[in-house]
């Protein structure tokens, strides 16, 4: 029925069944839609955010999948400008990922603020001392730029390649794509880091507090880092997925050991560095404003040293070694855990910067505020999982994401 | 059209020992500045208080237990070395708060905020609220709100001005007056006259002949422990809260007993002793 | 034009990109932006002249001055006025927030008469020819005692209209709601003889021993109070607070002292044994029955044996009895939290025996026995025949909750009519289930009231009255002061709605029952009345807005210290003890934000209340976790005493005796205003009353309680 768009050669599963599989993620999708509107119309009441819980569920997923979404600007660092060249199997997918958690991110800013319709006012109004405007502006520019790296992807299309305009165009745009990669590496350094000079900059409050570099606290280049280390771990989790659902293999193993090889060495380093970070804080900055480690993990009914233990052991030194490890890096079982542990850790960082943050008491008076979110939250953050899986369905169905997919089933047939 | 020309850094402190908890100064706050309420206020996270009245505890056991009150309106913090970045204002990317060089307060710009409540996460003294609901009032009641402080809107977020239309009215007044200055009691907040134990004394910490100068006596150096901490008080019994923090608040609180003084800020186990006979308070 | 997929291609991107570069986009978003800025439902308050309004604020018997700011003549703010000589310049929270009284969801905007269950508007004129021929009905019958009245006090000339109504109208049956005002007069009646009452130097006192009174809990006249409270710390005057609870008044006192609930007289007797034994007293004014009194305290009130009842040792006891004879100017003040609900003659004596051994009356710093304030010059009531009848008779009880426990107990009226001006006994009173039920044994039921409250929903007829913003009133203080201030009310706008001043509605009433009850109100308005009733100070008050009475040096005024008599005491009147014998006592805890009886609280000052107190619906008792066994700290509870049961939330608190409950005062109310009504419970649905033999008065400190987990 939809044959004539689907990629030649390539193998799809019936349109009804398609057509099937994207109505049932289109209800939850439909329903976070729902909750999105009921929190334009009827305001941000429609969650359990609070006076001291202002940053929440939707907030630490905004920074979770840019996070992960760190898999695009990072790949294409090492495509475009490194020149692996084996990654460009994979760039594409990596590119529409990042699409899809860039303008999820967008997309939770704008439910987010209380006022949606003066959104713009960060950029009209700029203060260039916030970090979050160092966000904003790097986020939507690193969001064109995220398009533009899209846009020859969805070119290639059977239909659209037809048109000989498109057809150059898609052709030209590939070749000047490193300059983009290159500005879009940069933006999303910087706005990797700003989202972490978000919480570092906080001198107000001794749990996100960091020192560091001339205007950029320790964890601007924290969050950039991990955003490199974690990102590619997603980028494959996806893949993996995706292979999983559409029951074929899309990119080859060296490519996924590559990828994870290198991820295994931006977590190892990244982790060693959080460390020395965290005790850092821990035992010089958070006493010299009179605050006790055990002050941060105690005395409350959810964060406890737990979580310390469970983000940079368990989620973060762990899949650091098991992938650097060759044998443990090409078993798919270990690899696969280390990418599972390594995105929980990464999107647990996020969580802890930012809603860790919001709970621990400052003032000697004070005391934990703990939240729970309500359903328009969970739908609205629900949302973008569900928006991403339909794009993936959609670009994969139509567009040739994977250059090897031919091959790879092909030799299978074959075999 | 400011006339007034001098640089002021308006603030307070307030004795902790005369403050009985009644809560005047918090329903004067809300009468002043047209502060809606709901239903249920009883959820004291999302209720709009600009002055907010803390209970604090010596955590004794009976019958040794002691209690105080800390009313708490924005600090206006004068921010590291008191340059003027208070934790909220440095962060708010639509220069929706800013600090006023000319005054030392904190101000906030409803119709700028598009609500992200960045400012909010900064501010360690929770002196900040976002406007969750559409403020409404009863049929008629809206007929006693103040024209001299906008109503806001859903979506923003709001707290302390220290009364800044007050300031206005008294600075447009000596104007039409034809004088260059304000006097001490023609700029005074609304908490500090509603206040029947007098526990709340404001004014100008830079002017010697005010009152809150005279009891806060703000040391020009900054802290010797602290390079980040100005204006500290000279006044043994006086402190600030989170001090160490270098957020450089204007508001002062004075207090005999050394256990409220201590519960001012954050110590180590042992620190207390070491700091609490020189300066007031601790900063390091 | 052939239009090929290149042309509509390109016509549409060109389409896309001619509205983006163009202005409109830019346009819309800014207009979206102001409209956000300027939404229709956020209301834009009118600007115009400012002018500042005079008045007393009168939602407590402190009376303060305030000042009212008016912007185009609407009013936006209410503050303390400078100069006034009782606040100068504070203000309490309730007086702040006074403005919303004017527009509450539960005012009484029209005249209502209850059809059935609801109530029905009808016109002034309608209500009161209904009302008065109900009462000529009542007078007809020959019985006019028949008629019953409620109010809030004695004083002023309000209070007086209603009483001289129920005397032209020839019913001696006129009660007030309790006060800390009436029990002083009733203290001060039974031991320095008629026409006297009680006041306190708090400002010039060296040494207060508080027995409970909470002085920032809003006794007396509040911010007078808080005033002399936050003077002691400079003049180094000591405060001793005697209480079973660390109430913020214990909190900033000097010490506090921890008792068991209800036995303050016995702490105070024994005190006073400790002084007669030690010689400590000044006897030169006592008159009669000091040596029976000397005799009973030595038998009945040894420390030893007063230790055991009051859970204090003896060696503080005697410290506390060698401060108080030590100090320059000595004070014990009586009246447990405001000193209104729950007082018992007994306790208020012994405690003001303690100023009378030590020698403190009418010195400064000391108790002041003073003439009651009668600054008011009626008319001498012309009385018909019918109204001499009723005249002879006996009023019916001697204290409002005795008179509901009459109405009660008898199986057929016992009055025919019953007027209540603001009060709401059907809230304030202990168990007020058993005052409605009395209410409802009344056939018809006048209520004067500005709000459709608990009491007001009893009625047959409500006259909406205007709130002290729209009316003109005097309203003198006495408060537990030593100066006598009569503050002038003056309206500070229109009245909202169509109200009206209860003089006035009383003159309107009485003028269509005609004859000799319309003689005895013969003025045009009101306003009229008081001009002629307060001749003697009007120029001045009318002028200064308050007047001293007497305007002379206290010096002059008290000729002397006066006679004490003992008598009452020496007999050792029981003390009343709490009902049931569950294993604990709850007490009800009067709270500075919450105004705890008439009117109810503002919407304001429910915003004040903390979350240790009232969460959501629930309210939240107190308990020390020494007694809390099986409950957790913030859960639910049932708290059980002999008259009702509630659910409650737990709060665990070092600062109450172990063996004691603590809930606040002032929740629970039930009528219509959601952001007042049905948040927690009324303390008063858990407590019976425990008239005391001799004053009437209800004593009930307390009751036994029991609680557990749900
Ligand atoms: S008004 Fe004064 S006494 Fe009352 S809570 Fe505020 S500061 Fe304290
Ligand atoms: S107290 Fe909070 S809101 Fe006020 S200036 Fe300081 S950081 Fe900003
Ligand atoms: S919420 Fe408003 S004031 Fe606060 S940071 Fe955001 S834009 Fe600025
Ligand atoms: S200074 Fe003004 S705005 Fe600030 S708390 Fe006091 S009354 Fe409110
Ligand atoms: S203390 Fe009483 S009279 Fe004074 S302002 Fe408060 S409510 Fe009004």
């Amino acid at each position: 029925m939809d044959s004539a768009l689907i990629p030649e050669g390539a193998d799809r599963c019936s349109f009804p069944k398609f057509a099937i599989g994207i109505c049932i993620v289109g209800a939850v999708a439909l329903w976070g839609v729902y909750a999105m509107f009921l929190c334009w119309f009827k305001g941000l009441n429609q969650t359990n955010m609070n006076d001291y819980y202002g940053f929440a569920l939707w907030i630490w997923a905004d920074l979770a999948v840019i996070a992960v979404g760190g898999g695009a600007f990072f790949t294409g660092l090492l495509k475009y400008i490194f020149n692996v060249d084996e990654l460009k199997n994979i760039i594409n997918f990596a590119v529409i990922i990042g699409f899809i958690c860039y303008s999820s991110a967008l997309l939770i800013l704008a439910i987010d603020i209380g006022q949606p319709l003066r959104g713009w006012f960060i950029f009209w109004h700029a203060n260039v001392h916030s970090m979050l405007t160092e966000v904003a502006f790097c986020l939507s520019c690193y969001f064109a730029v995220l398009t533009i790296e899209f846009i020859p992807n969805l070119l290639e299309n059977r239909q659209a390649n037809k048109v000989p305009f498109f057809r150059h165009l898609a052709h030209n745009m590939h070749g000047v794509m490193a300059i983009f990669a290159a500005t879009g590496a940069f933006l999303s350094f910087f706005h990797q880091g700003s989202l972490g000079g978000v919480a570092g900059v906080m001198y107000g409050r001794p749990f996100a507090v960091r020192e560091g570099l001339l205007i950029w606290p320790w964890t601007f280049f924290l969050f950039t880092w991990s955003a490199a280390a974690f990102g590619p771990c997603f980028t494959l989790l996806v893949t993996w997925i995706t292979e999983v659902v559409t029951g074929k293999k899309l990119v080859k193993d060296n490519v996924v050991h590559l990828l994870a090889k290198i991820s295994g060495w931006m977590i190892t380093t990244y982790i060693i560095a959080k460390i020395i970070d965290t005790i850092y804080w821990a035992y010089v900055t958070a006493p010299s404003l009179g605050f006790k480690m055990s002050h941060f993990y105690t005395n409350n009914s959810f964060y406890g040293y737990w979580i310390l233990i469970t983000e940079i052991v368990v989620c973060g030194v762990i899949p650091g070694i098991l992938l650097l490890n060759k044998s443990t890096r090409e078993n798919s079982t270990t690899r696969w855990i280390a990418i599972v542990l390594g995105v929980i850790g990464v999107c647990l960082n996020r969580w802890v910067m930012v809603l860790q943050i919001m709970a621990v008491p400052v003032m000697s008076f004070d005391t934990w505020a703990l939240y729970v979110p309500s359903w328009q939250e969970v739908a609205t953050t629900v949302l973008p999982v569900a928006y991403g899986i339909i794009f993936i369905a959609i670009t994969y169905r139509y567009l040739p994401v994977f250059p090897q997919e031919r091959e790879l089933n092909h030799t299978k047939l074959e075999q | 059209m400011i006339q007034d020309k001098k640089e002021h850094k308006f603030g307070m402190v307030i004795d902790l020992d005369k403050c009985t908890g009644c809560g005047s100064c918090m329903v004067s706050c809300m009468s002043e500045n047209n502060i809606p309420f709901k239903e249920d206020e009883s959820r004291k996270k999302d209720s709009i208080t600009w002055m907010r009245v803390y209970k604090l505890t010596n955590g004794k056991s009976f019958p040794d237990i002691q209690i105080a009150y800390l009313p708490r309106p924005c600090q206006h913090c004068s921010g590291k070395g008191g340059h003027g970045h208070s934790p909220c204002v440095s962060v708010c990317p639509a220069t929706a708060t800013d600090y006023g060089y000319d005054t030392g307060i904190v101000s906030q710009i409803y119709t700028r905020c598009f609500g992200c409540r960045y400012c909010m996460g900064a501010c360690p003294y929770h002196a900040r609220y976002f406007n969750w609901w559409d403020p409404e009032w009863p049929a008629g009641q809206e007929k006693y709100l103040s024209p001299n402080v906008s109503p806001r809107m859903r979506g923003v977020v709001e707290k302390c001005s220290l009364c800044y239309h007050r300031y206005q009215a008294a600075r447009d007044k000596a104007y039409y007056e034809g004088r260059d200055d304000i006097e001490e009691s023609e700029y005074q907040t609304a908490c500090t006259t509603a206040c029947p134990a007098g526990a709340i004394v404001f004014g100008d910490l830079n002017d010697p002949s005010h009152m809150v100068h005279q009891i806060v006596k703000p040391d020009p150096h900054p802290d010797p422990m602290n390079k980040y901490v100005v204006d500290k008080s000279r006044n043994p019994k006086v402190f600030r809260l989170l001090e160490r923090l270098g957020t450089n608040t204007k508001i002062y609180y004075l207090s005999e007993r050394e256990w409220v003084r201590k519960a001012g800020d954050n110590y180590l186990d042992g620190e207390w002793d070491k700091v609490k006979n020189h300066h007031g308070s601790s900063s390091k | 034009m052939k239009v090929d997929r290149r042309s509509f291609l390109g016509l549409g991107l060109g389409a896309v990109a001619g509205v983006v570069v163009s202005p409109v986009g830019l346009k819309l978003t800014d207009d979206s932006s102001i409209w956000t800025q300027n939404w229709p439902w956020t209301p834009v308050p009118v600007d115009g002249e400012v002018s500042y309004d005079s008045s007393v604020c009168n939602l407590c018997p402190g009376n303060c001055g305030i000042s009212v700011r008016k912007i185009a003549d609407r009013p936006v703010k209410i503050e303390g006025l400078a100069g006034y000589p009782i606040n100068d310049g504070g203000a309490c929270l309730h007086g702040i927030a006074g403005l919303q009284y004017l527009y509450d969801p539960a005012r009484v905007k029209t005249p209502l008469i209850k059809k059935g269950d609801k109530f029905e508007k009808i016109s002034w004129e309608d209500a009161i020819t209904l009302v008065a021929g109900k009462l000529a009905n009542i007078r007809k019958g020959g019985a006019p005692q028949k008629l019953a009245c409620i109010t809030d006090k004695t004083q002023g000339s309000v209070p007086k209209l209603f009483d001289r109504f129920l005397t032209a109208f020839g019913s001696p049956n006129l009660y007030t709601m309790p006060s800390l005002e009436s029990c002083l007069e009733l203290t001060a009646q039974t031991l320095h003889g008629n026409g006297n009452t009680l006041g306190f130097d708090l400002e010039n006192s060296d040494f207060i021993l508080s027995f409970g009174a909470g002085l920032i809990e809003g006794w007396g006249s509040p911010v007078s109070c808080f005033k002399a409270n936050a003077s002691r710390k400079k003049r180094g005057a000591k405060l001793y607070q005697i209480e079973p609870r660390l109430s913020n008044t214990a909190a900033c006192a000097d010490k506090w002292i921890p008792i068991k609930p209800g036995t303050e007289a016995d702490l105070a007797l024994g005190i006073c044994a400790v002084m007669i034994k030690n010689n400590q007293f000044n006897s030169s004014t006592f008159k009669d029955g000091f040596n029976r009194f000397a005799i009973m305290v030595r038998n009945k009130y040894a420390p030893a044996k007063v230790a055991g009842i009051c859970g204090i040792k003896v060696a503080d006891i005697e410290k506390i009895a060698g401060q108080f004879v030590m100090a320059k100017r000595p004070l014990a003040i009586p009246g447990r939290g405001r000193g209104r609900n729950g007082q018992s003659l007994k306790e208020f004596a012994a405690v003001h025996t303690l100023n009378c051994l030590v020698g403190n009356l009418n010195q400064r710093g000391g108790a002041f026995v003073m003439a009651k304030n009668d600054y008011l010059s009626f008319p001498e009531a012309i009385l018909d025949g019918v109204a001499e009848v009723g005249a002879g008779q006996e009023k019916l009880a001697g204290s409002v909750d005795e008179f509901v426990t009459k109405l009660n107990a008898a199986g057929k009226p016992i009055v025919d009519a019953l007027f209540v001006y603001n009060a709401n006994p059907c809230y304030s009173l202990n168990e007020p289930k058993r005052v409605k039920q009395a209410f409802k044994k009344v056939p018809f039921v006048v209520s004067f009231s500005s709000f459709l409250d608990e009491t007001a929903m009893e009625a047959d007829v409500i006259l909406p009255m205007n709130t002290f913003l729209e009316r003109t009133e005097d309203v003198p203080s006495q408060a537990g002061l030593t100066k006598n201030v009569v503050g002038l009310i003056r309206p500070v706008l229109k009245p909202v709605f169509d109200t009206k001043d209860p003089g006035d509605a009383l003159i309107f009433l009485a003028r269509a029952l005609g004859g000799s009850i319309a003689q005895n109100f013969d003025w045009e308005t009101y306003a009229d009345c008081l001009g002629d009733v307060t001749a003697g100070i009007w120029d001045s008050l009318s002028e200064n807005g308050h007047v001293l009475v007497p305007p002379k040096p206290f010096k002059e005024f008290f000729e002397g210290p006066p006679d004490v008599d003992f008598t009452f005491l020496a007999t050792n009147p029981s003390t009343v003890q709490a009902q049931g014998d569950f294993g604990l006592t709850l007490i009800p805890i009067d709270n500075m934000r919450l105004l705890g009886a008439m009117p109810a609280d503002s919407p304001f000052a429910i915003k004040t209340v903390s979350d240790k107190v009232l969460i959501g619906k629930d309210i939240v008792v107190e308990i020390n976790p020494q007694t809390a066994r099986g409950l957790k700290d913030g859960g639910d509870a049932l708290l059980t005493t002999p008259v009702g049961a509630a659910r409650v939330k737990v709060n665990f608190n070092e600062g109450i005796m172990p063996g004691v409950l603590g809930m606040v005062r002032g929740l629970g109310h039930t009528f219509d205003n959601k952001f007042v009504s049905n948040k927690g419970v009324n303390v008063n649905d858990l407590i019976g009353p425990q008239i005391e033999s001799g004053s009437g008065l209800d004593a009930a400190f307390g009751i036994k309680a029991k609680i557990s987990k749900v």
